[in-house]
């Protein structure tokens, strides 16, 4: 019997167990010496030997259930408790097949007690699948020695009613000699069987009820499943055959003397990008102020999943989630900033995770990484490489900027790809500050990955949108330059900017395909890859910022592709489309949209409205940026509302929503031409909303509200699923000319604000 | 005196080797979700995220959990162990090892190997939760303390020369 250490010889305890077996042997001795030598006689050998085998039985189970340790938990150690001692609360709740089970803090062993256990306050331990604590054998039955007890209960049932048997078989036939010695005695032994036959065929029965239904007698008594379900049942049979044949339980008391000795000793290994810490600063001017109030971790440790702001560019997640150590902090832990990022979960996959810090945040990364990233991103790195723009120190410098030299972020949840790209493109790309419209694998995810344009560019594992839209032709250095482009993390976060930027960018970009010449240098080593998404489908590619002085120009750019597109979306009538999906990518957030559109823009018309703040800011930022539609490279990944803003694609927040689900869809460019631009914000699919912060959005709530209002009757023509149709083209061309006034005030990834007249 | 001083300074390298310190311990909790059979959460602890591999230690704990349910598998070598068992009067458990007990020993053998060959490189430390009570995979955590060897070294070299 297991005592608890330290404690007293308490006699007392012992009396029933004691009474128990002595009753027990003391009768059945009397029995076989009194009563078995005339049944062997006269009835059959093997009476006795039936009633031997019995008895033997009967013993054993009684020996198994006494001494056996019932399943006692050891104590817990200091360590493991520390956490849960002073604040814990006093049940903790754990699902057990779909049923809420509660689970109570055990303030003697230190832990919570694991469902069915219990503790025992006559042995003061907790006890594994807790029955009862049976004074008969002063033990407590738990789960190890339940089964002996139950076997002991039904042997001594059999046991007794034998006994009974023949001791009345022998009585009945010395009737005459009720007096002799032998006769006496086996009417003693019949009384103290049929005295204890009662209760103990009664608990019998009470346990082959418990057995058959699953339960402890210490369920039973306290009724936990009274009329409820009770979640550890297997069926008749199978709680019989649980209880019958299920092999012995482990016994938790250790010897420690077994236990190996490991050496541990420095240095050790670490997994890649881990604790590389990378000191981001992140600059923010006014404008982006108010917006980014997330906040902006780049560790690689559950903190940064925490403060990592979904961003659907793969480029930002690829450089940071270089393996799948940052997989794993982000992933294990995504928390998409805003409600909407869930929403949006890349489609892609990669959607990296980005908050932003307020304005001088600084946040702290790893340095070893950068180079580390560079190094290794070496190979697609030309892609930033080539570009000016945004390079570093030009964030630093401006307010608006946020730079991160390299941005760990991970997409949410969707491990690997896009993420292993890395940390090491982002480095370099947020050097390089370019942005990277790159979309991240998929077609969907266009917008977001261009949040951070610059950087995001590279997404190493090919955002598919995004390559294709780069690279329609699919070439190989041109999907390299995306991916390189995508791994790097958008220089700078500008996230605030990217979306917008990066939604304006898209559509120009597409368009720039063909003219991506025009652009600054930037382009020009990303034109390739900027073309890319032109010839293909739109909609998902994301789109990439150079730098900024890039997206100044590509939203330039942008502005006049838009108005061209304009034009044909009034002759074509197209449908919708993804144009946020290609959108979103590469504008870097004029203002600050870096705050993907807003994932959660499913419902359509509402989306402005109800998805709160982030539509509206893609929405406010695209009008700022690009009147009608502009290509600012600040359409936000959100895209949908972009689109919206745009004007040029009807979306209101809500369409960007939609799109943002729907891009997914659109990745295979359904954006048609220069609609297909317009929309691209808005519907971007997905990605765009996936990192917007809502702060963004919140800021250009009000902005929005008006512009959604506008749109979203159209948009609520549009289709949930991508498809937008053709209305928002022709009402972005109508919303349009509201939105963008005479002037457009753009920020620019450097923070600078430009002014653009519409 | 060159016995000593050789073991002085095998004092120090060993000072200077064994200079990482338990920084803080992780702990797995049981996955209960299919009822009180053993099984371990696999989802991977934020405190590990630099340290390891998230692959490797799923790979662990899901084979360990593997193990978990190999042994409390209700089956042929069950229903034969308890006929056994019955038959002999329970005294077969004197002479034999119960399956549970030869599964505990190969999980055993399995935490010690994965950590002499991945986890003590990265300085964490799995403690086999048969010493917990099964209800938490405890996993260890040290850092670098940087070498700390110079001090103990000398005074082991006091106390050896005081010898």
């Amino acid at each position: 019997m297991p005592t608890s250490a330290g404690k007293r010889f308490k006699p007392t305890k012992y009396i029933p167990v004691s009474t128990a077996a002595t009753l027990l042997v003391g009768s059945t001795t009397l029995f076989f010496v009194f009563t078995c030598p005339w049944l062997a006689k006269v009835i059959s050998p093997l009476v006795p030997l039936y009633n031997g085998l019995v008895f033997l039985f009967v013993l054993a189970n009684f020996s198994m259930a006494t001494f056996m340790d019932p399943g006692v938990y050891p104590r817990a150690d200091e360590d493991e408790d520390k956490d849960d001692d002073f604040r814990a609360p006093l049940y903790k709740n754990v699902e057990i097949k779909g049923i809420q089970v509660r689970m109570k803090w055990c303030a003697t062993c230190h832990f919570y007690r694991p469902p069915r256990c219990s503790h025992c306050s006559v042995c003061d331990n907790c006890v594994e699948d807790f029955d009862h604590h049976c004074p008969w054998v002063n033990n407590c039955i738990g789960r190890r020695n339940y089964r002996y007890f139950f076997l002991f209960l039904l042997s001594l049932s059999v046991h007794m009613l034998g006994v009974f048997t023949f001791g009345l078989i022998f009585v009945l036939h010395h009737r005459e000699k009720l007096g002799a010695l032998h006769t006496t005695i086996t009417l003693v032994v019949m009384c103290i069987a049929g005295l204890f036959f009662i209760p103990v065929m009664g608990l019998t029965g009470f346990h082959m009820v418990l057995v058959a239904r699953g339960r402890t007698t210490n369920e039973q008594v306290t009724g936990k499943f009274r009329g409820g379900v009770n979640p550890f049942t297997k069926g008749c049979c199978g709680n019989v055959e649980y209880v019958l044949c299920s092999p012995l339980g482990p016994r938790y008391i250790f010897d420690p003397r077994k236990k190996p000795h490991i050496k541990i000793q420095p240095p050790f290994i670490r997994p890649d990008p881990s604790e590389r810490q990378i000191t981001i600063k992140v600059n923010d001017n006014g404008i982006h102020g108010t917006i980014i109030s997330s906040k902006v971790s780049f560790f690689w440790n559950a903190e940064m999943a925490d403060s990592i702001l979904l961003i659907p560019t793969s480029t930002v997640f690829d450089f940071l989630c270089l393996d799948c150590t940052a997989e794993s902090s982000l992933s294990g832990k995504t928390h998409p900033s805003t409600p909407a990022m869930y929403k949006f979960r890349p489609s892609f996959g990669t959607m990296p995770k980005v908050h932003y810090h307020t304005a001088g945040d600084k946040i702290v990364m790893p340095d070893d990484q950068t180079s580390q990233a560079i190094l290794e991103e070496g190979v697609r790195g030309h892609d930033y490489r080539s570009e000016p723009n945004l390079d570093l120190p030009e964030y630093t410098n401006a307010p608006l900027h946020r730079t991160f030299k390299s941005s760990p972020f991970q997409l949410d949840s969707d491990p690997v790809n896009s993420r292993t790209l890395s940390l090491k493109q982002a480095q370099q790309r947020s050097e390089k500050g370019h942005l990277v419209g790159l979309q991240p694998k998929t077609v969907n995810s266009t917008p977001y990955k261009n949040i951070f344009s610059p950087n995001t560019l590279s997404n190493r594992n090919g955002s598919l949108s995004y390559d294709s839209l780069l690279n329609p032709s699919s070439t190989p250095p041109a999907a390299s330059e995306c991916l390189a482009h995508r791994g790097m993390p958008p220089v700078g976060f500008h996230s605030p900017y990217l979306p917008t930027k990066m939604c304006h960018m898209r559509e120009p970009e597409m368009q720039r395909q063909q003219v991506a010449p025009t652009y600054s240098p930037v382009m020009s080593s990303r034109g390739v890859g900027r073309q890319s998404p032109h010839l293909r489908d739109r909609d998902s590619s994301p789109v990439r910022y150079d730098n900024l002085s890039q997206t100044i120009m590509a939203s330039i750019q942008e502005r006049k592709e838009m108005e061209a597109r304009e034009k044909r979306h009034m002759l074509h009538g197209h449908s919708q489309t993804h144009i946020y999906a290609q959108d979103s990518g590469v504008f870097e957030g004029s203002g600050g949209y870096g705050l993907p559109p807003n994932p959660c823009y499913p419902d359509g018309p509402h989306c402005a409205g109800s998805r709160g703040p982030t539509p509206p800011v893609y929405g406010g930022s695209r009008d700022n940026l690009m009147g009608v539609g502009p290509s600012y490279g600040q359409r936000t990944p959100v895209l949908c509302q972009t689109g919206s803003t745009l004007g040029r694609a009807p979306r209101t927040s809500s369409g960007s929503l939609h799109t943002d689900h729907i891009s997914s869809n659109n990745n295979h460019g359904r954006v048609s031409g220069p609609e297909g631009l317009y929309r691209s914000p808005a519907h971007h699919p997905r990605s765009p909303a996936m990192p917007r912060s809502p702060s963004y959005s919140h800021q250009k709530l009000s902005y929005m509200s008006a512009q959604e209002r506008m749109d979203s009757p159209r948009l609520e023509a549009m289709k949930v699923n991508g498809q937008m149709d053709c209305h928002p083209s022709a009402k972005g061309v109508t919303a349009s000319p509201n939105r963008h006034g005479n002037v457009k005030k753009v920020t620019g990834v450097g923070g600078t604000t430009y002014e653009i007249s519409v | 005196m060159f016995c000593l001083l050789a073991e002085t300074s095998f004092h120090n390298l060993q000072e200077l080797r064994h200079n990482a310190s338990l920084a803080n311990k992780v702990f797995i909790q049981r996955d209960y979700s299919e009822g009180t059979t053993c099984k371990f959460q696999t989802k991977f602890p934020s405190e590990l995220e630099s340290r390891i591999e998230r692959t490797l230690f799923e790979d662990t704990v899901k084979t360990l959990n593997n193990y978990y349910t190999e042994a409390e598998k209700i089956g042929g070598q069950s229903y034969l162990e308890g006929c056994l068992a019955c038959a002999t009067a329970y005294l077969i458990f004197l002479c034999m090892e119960t399956r549970y007990e030869k599964v505990l020993k190969k999980i055993a053998k399995y935490i010690q190997e994965q950590n002499e060959k991945i986890y003590a490189p990265r300085g964490l430390l799995i403690t086999d939760p048969i010493e917990r009570g099964m209800r938490v995979i405890e996993i260890s955590i040290y850092e670098d303390r940087g070498s700390s060897g110079c001090s103990s070294g000398s005074s082991s070299v006091s106390s050896s020369t005081a010898r």
